[in-house]
């Protein structure tokens, strides 16, 4: 066997030890003599702290020591992947409800928690901004200390942390027959990994090692040196593959805190959070989308007039970089005449919100694809017709002057609708829709490589993804097989800590197959070349002689195995091929979005519906996506990550919701009334088709995926609702309580 | 104040083990931490999720929400009881299928499948669903992990 | 969790005498306990175990003309057992939605009535049975009609070291319509917003059993007559409080409790008619 071929759904790697129980987790790892953490926090969003006693809890055996601000440098370090706003332990304030204000160490779990239970805070509530209204209020509380911002932010005495101004055209002399004025919501909703974040960390060597369960181990690596005033090379970050990370454990969260105590205690700790403190730690950015939008009588889209609204939380985090990247496509996947729109990233007392599989793209989604069906019905045409119609063809563009459309969007629409059964009769309470959804990929960003051809040809790779779900592990394999012939089984793959493997910016934006995918690529070219090189020298024949085919060598008709020639190469003395492989995407720094996209995600959602009129309670008769991915390295592994974005999709747009009270507490903290999709929240018929023409950046013409099938979840489901019950919902999650409102509950829901 | 613990002794995975436990620690906490078998795992820790799902006296249960000194003279099957030396054929089906992604929920599905197969060795998809419904895998793997356990059904395996 | 001392008594007379301390606690299955454990919501002294009480059967049994269901009895055996199946389908229906099958296989009947959680899943289908709850101690025992049983959220008329050892339900004479219904958020295991069970006898009585719609479950007893009329089904529901909480609002539940307690009507009336 040789090559396992681009194409081919190979079985994971790694599976094995997933299925048995084998696979270490960051919470799995044994570290000898280790102590636990466990946080202390607030019952509510926003206070004052006045006074924390820690003498009860000190005072329980066990416990080792309790951590406040006090015990940390003055001013207390921040750290944040856009602003450095986010204080490693609270100080002066808490600014959302389970924000950790003290830390207690203790030889065992239970100890510390009881620990954590037994701290005494005093505190005054204080006037918190829970909603995207109040954060708009200018009488509310300022959420960010002015003088955190640089000296002449016109924006500091409000909420506003940044303001984008996005458009082109002239919209105000745009004319249009028809126009929908429309505001959709899109709730808090949490990521709900079943891998709790968990960080441990330890002195080492004049520096620090950490473990956590992150997507970015590089980026963690430079925060800690930074905060720790270490040289990087002192940092080390041991990144096992995380349980499910979905953008949730990219960033820095307690880390720098965990790494803080482990130095000043000189000893391990372990921090695992319990499920309720991941829901106060991260969670999407809600948002508030106010449309315009203008419509020819053809159906033509001619103007997107926007103000959109999106809540960030106490904290930046990378949510500018969510609603900057989304809302800069505002048209989507549509070509449009002139654009105006006034975004706006607000800061609030909640759990400040971060990266989330779509990044931003399905609020978007959710407004524009609303609009669209808006439109579709006003005029009475079809919904694919109008989407058709308006979707840009291969090379046109959805930003004038930026990449163009990198996919024959209107193929994969088209199938989305024939999967569905589009046009065909519907029985009495269906009804279905169809959505379109476009993500950009990454901008900029780098990923390195090492390829070793280790002396019997069999291959390490040394790589800095995450294998987080989505299979790196197969799909780098794949491609080192692919190029060098090696079987599968002789390839092993090296992540997960920086100390040996080299940088990667990241394990997000659906970019390694692309970014990481190249770089294997171009390690496998050279060493290619290298093994042509040497073997031309060992023969004394020119390079040009020397043919590489995967798995073999041949010289003037001479055919040798790999192992022959590195024997062949090394001699008595066995040695190995070591060749690095990189892939840099330098980005525009002219570019609002520091460079184009290196390719677009696109999906279609089509779903079918089935509504009981009486209770609002509907059923998934049928939901399709297709994915545009331009060439599925793994089939089976695109088709499972393409499911479960979906699947991740029907929760957002069925029946998540984070609920806060008017004391900014997460009221259903917890599994027991945050709801996830389970098996029986299956659709009953569930199918994911790919698009593969091969024309996108990575290897084989691959592009990213794995994110797009949420992106269109929301309309399309709407949409099916509507035309079943003839109401509009613009709030989300759709639960049958608000379908019910609407259907039963006079004017809300009642399209003007 | 310090706990009592006490000794209790208990079958996992075949062997007899001895453990001193305090009271208030969970069948979870003391097969990850005394007995080191780390491969049942800990998410939401109230019943909802079954990512700690073991077989406790042939029945499978939430580990979380057992106490260790419940156990007293138990016979407890975790993941690593589950085939031995080798995979069964719900874990080799399991790979083919497709159905683990991050992997993080797989050891409780895994059990929870295992148990659900010996109760209806011939299950329809929606007993396999209503089965498997408290445990959740947030990768949205549930159409494939079904179609595993529907794969091996009724001994359909090709080991 | 806190600290706290465990015993796993072997019989009534003991494990009564060690419920009698005020900070003591029963644990049958633990399913709702060691949640409450674990969320600090109970710090008890003591965790009396009642799983190896051999006075607390734990074994269906029909007895004369009742059913008797031991003290020990959990969810998934309620849900497989033939008499529970044949004479009290609801319950069986009941039984067979509580949490997922993990927490089926801890969870007792016993439990969930001494949990008495207004949303308990059971409690519909006990009450419009007309099931009894027994309680001991070592020198008493009462039987509590279920409509007595409760006294609000989280609380029973149950004094302290008083233990259920069985409940009971009244094997009907003749063939009855039964129904049993739930309101969830999501279609997999689910805490239910409302739940409601009906029960109908050839007489023409309708009884029902409401959940998650008052302060604790609730009976309501109507004729077929009644029930023909509008005004019927207000007064049939009048009994009922819905509030707004986390799992939905008090409209919706309303106006969920007038539509599945019709369609539970008419399930139930539509069995009858094709058992007569």
């Amino acid at each position: 066997m040789t090559g396992a071929g681009l194409g081919l759904s190979t079985p994971r790697v790694g599976g094995t030890d997933r299925v048995t129980g084998a696979q270490r987790f960051a919470a799995d790892i044994a570290i000898e003599d280790v102590l636990h953490i466990a946080l202390v926090h607030l019952d509510c969003g926003h206070a004052a702290i006045e006074e924390i006693h820690t003498s009860a809890a000190t005072g329980i055996e066990g416990v080792v020591r309790v951590f406040t601000a006090e015990d940390f440098p003055n001013p207390v370090p921040r750290f944040g992947p856009r602003f450095a706003d986010r204080p490693v332990i609270a100080t002066g304030e808490t600014k959302y409800h389970g924000e950790p204000l003290a830390a207690v160490v203790a030889v065992s779990k239970e100890a510390a928690a009881d620990g954590a239970a037994a701290v005494r805070v005093e505190y005054k509530e204080l006037p918190g901004v829970y909603s995207i209204d109040d954060a708009l209020d200018p009488d509310s509380p300022l959420v960010m200390d002015p003088g955190l911002r640089t000296g002449d932010d016109p924006l500091a005495d409000s909420n506003v942390r940044q303001r984008w101004d996005w458009g082109w055209g002239d919209v105000d002399s745009t004319e249009a027959e028809l126009v929908i004025d429309e505001i959709y919501t899109f709730p808090m909703v949490t990521h709900f990994s079943i891998e709790p974040h968990t960080f441990a960390a330890a002195p080492e060597g004049g520096g620090v090692t950490v473990w956590s369960s992150i997507q970015h181990p590089y980026f963690l690596q430079g925060t800690l040196a930074s905060l720790l005033d270490l040289p990087i090379s002192k940092v080390r970050v041991h990144a096992p593959d995380p349980g499910g990370g979905f953008g949730g454990k990219g960033f820095p969260k307690y880390e720098p805190l965990v790494a803080m105590i482990a130095l000043e205690l000189g000893r391990p700790v372990r921090l695992v959070l319990t499920l309720e403190e991941t829901f106060q730690a991260v969670r999407r950015t809600n948002a508030r989308l106010q449309l315009r939008t203008g419509f020819a009588r053809d159906g033509r889209l001619v103007f997107i007039d926007a103000i959109e609204d999106f809540m960030m939380g106490a904290y930046a985090d990378i949510a500018p970089r969510v609603i900057s990247k989304s809302s800069y496509f505002a048209a989507g996947p549509y070509k449009v005449e002139s654009v105006r729109a006034v975004v706006r990233g607000l800061m609030s007392h909640t759990t400040p919100s971060t990266a989330f599989r779509g990044f931003g793209a399905p609020q978007m989604t959710w407004a524009i694809e609303s609009q669209m069906d808006a439109a579709a019905r006003a005029l009475t045409i079809d919904p694919v017709e109008i989407r058709l119609l308006n979707l840009a063809g291969p090379g046109e563009e959805i930003v004038p002057g930026d990449r163009p459309a990198d996919g024959d969007w209107r193929q994969a629409l088209n199938i989305a609708a024939e999967r569905v059964g589009w046009g065909e009769p519907l029985l009495p309470g269906h009804g279905r829709g169809i959505s379109v959804g476009l993500k950009a990929s990454a901008t900029a960003g780098a990923s390195y490589c090492i390829l070793r051809i280790l002396h019997d040809g069999s291959v390490s790779l040394i790589a800095g993804t995450s294998d987080m779900g989505q299979g790196a592990r197969t799909i780098l394999s794949q491609l080192v097989s692919e190029n060098l012939g090696v079987p599968m089984e002789r390839v092993t793959l090296v992540m997960g800590d920086t100390a040996v493997v080299p940088f990667d910016y990241s394990t997000s934006a659906s970019r390694s197959t692309v970014f990481m995918g190249s770089a294997v690529v171009d390690a496998c070219q050279k060493a290619i070349a290298e093994l042509r090189g040497k073997t031309a020298v060992q023969h004394k024949v020119s390079v040009e002689d020397v043919v590489f085919t995967p798995g073999q060598i041949s010289i003037d008709g001479a055919v040798y195995t790999l192992p022959e020639v590195l024997n062949d190469v090394f001699g008595a003395v066995p040695g190995e091929i070591i060749v690095t492989g990189s892939q840099r995407g330098e980005g525009d720094a002219n570019h609002p979005l520091g460079g184009p996209a290196s390719f677009y995600e696109v999906s279609c959602t089509a779903s079918e519906v089935w509504v009981d009129f009486e209770t609002g309670d509907f059923e998934l008769v049928k939901h399709i996506t297709v994915a545009d991915v331009g060439k599925a390295i793994n089939p089976q592994h695109v088709e499972m990550q393409d499911e479960g974005a979906a699947v991740m999709g029907l929760g957002h747009t069925l029946m998540e919701h984070l609920i806060l009270d008017e004391h900014g507490r997460i009221v259903n903290l917890g599994a027991l009334d945050y709801r996830i999709p389970t098996f029986k929240d299956m659709p009953a018929t569930m199918e994911s088709v790919l698009v593969e023409n091969g024309d996108g950046p990575g290897p084989g013409g691959a592009k990213g995926s794995g994110e797009g099938g949420l992106l269109a979840t929301s309309p399309a489901i709407a949409a099916a609702l509507s035309q079943a019950t003839g109401v509009v919902i613009k709030d989300l999650p759709l639960t049958p309580e608000r379908v019910w409102e609407a259907m039963h509950g006079g004017d809300e829901g009642h399209e003007q | 104040m310090s706990p009592t613990e006490s000794a209790i002794t208990l079958t996992v995975n075949g062997a007899r083990r001895t453990v001193r436990v305090s009271p208030s620690t969970t069948l979870l906490e003391m097969v990850r931490t005394r007995l080191e078998l780390t491969g049942s795992k800990e998410c939401c820790a109230e019943g909802e999720c079954g990512a700690c799902t073991m077989i406790l006296d042939g029945e499978p249960v939430n580990s979380c929400l057992v106490l260790a000194v419940e156990t007293d003279g138990s016979e407890v099957t975790t993941i690593e009881g589950i085939g031995g030396a080798g995979m069964t054929p719900l874990q080799e089906s399991f790979l083919t299928a497709g159905a683990i992604q991050c992997g993080f929920c797989i050891p409780g599905m895994v059990v929870a499948a295992t148990a659900l197969l010996e109760r209806i060795p011939r299950p329809t998809e929606s007993e396999v669903r209503e089965g498997l419904s408290g445990n959740l895998c947030r990768c949205g793997g549930y159409s494939r992990i079904s179609a595993a356990v529907m794969a091996v059904a009724g001994g359909n395996a090709a080991t | 969790m806190t600290w706290f001392e465990y015993q796993r008594p072997q019989s009534l007379g003991e494990a009564s005498d060690l419920l009698r301390k005020d900070d003591s606690v029963a644990l049958a299955g633990g399913t709702d306990l060691l949640v409450a454990l674990r969320h600090r919501a109970v710090r008890p002294a003591l965790v009396v175990d009642l799983k190896s009480v051999s006075d607390i059967a734990e074994g269906i049994e029909v007895e004369g003309d009742r059913l008797r269901i031991g003290g020990r009895v959990v969810m998934s055996r309620l849900t497989r057992n033939q008499h529970v199946g044949r004479h009290f389908p609801a319950l069986a229906q009941a039984a067979a939605v509580v949490g997922s099958v993990q927490i089926r296989n801890r969870a007792t009947l016993a439990g969930n009535l001494c949990n008495a959680s207004p949303a308990a899943d059971t409690a519909p289908a006990l009450l419009a049975y007309g099931a009894t709850v027994i309680a001991s101690r070592p020198d008493t025992t009462r039987s509590i009609p279920v409509e007595e049983f409760f006294t609000g959220p989280g609380t029973t008329v149950l004094e302290r070291g008083e233990i259920v050892t069985a409940v009971e339900l009244p094997i009907p004479p003749t063939t009855i319509g039964s129904a049993f219904a739930r309101v969830t958020r999501r279609r997999g295991v689910d805490l239910a917003s409302v739940s409601l069970a009906c029960i109908l006898d050839p007489s023409g009585r309708a009884r029902f059993g409401f959940g998650a719609v008052g302060p604790t479950p609730l009976l309501a007893e109507s004729t077929f007559d009644e029930l023909a009329t509008d005004e019927g089904w207000s007064r049939l529901l009048a009994v009922t409080s819905p509030i707004t909480d986390v799992r939905a609002g008090a409209e919706y539940r309303r106006a969920m409790l007038h539509v599945h307690s019709r369609r539970a009507f008419q399930a139930a009336s539509e069995q009858l008619r094709a058992a007569t």
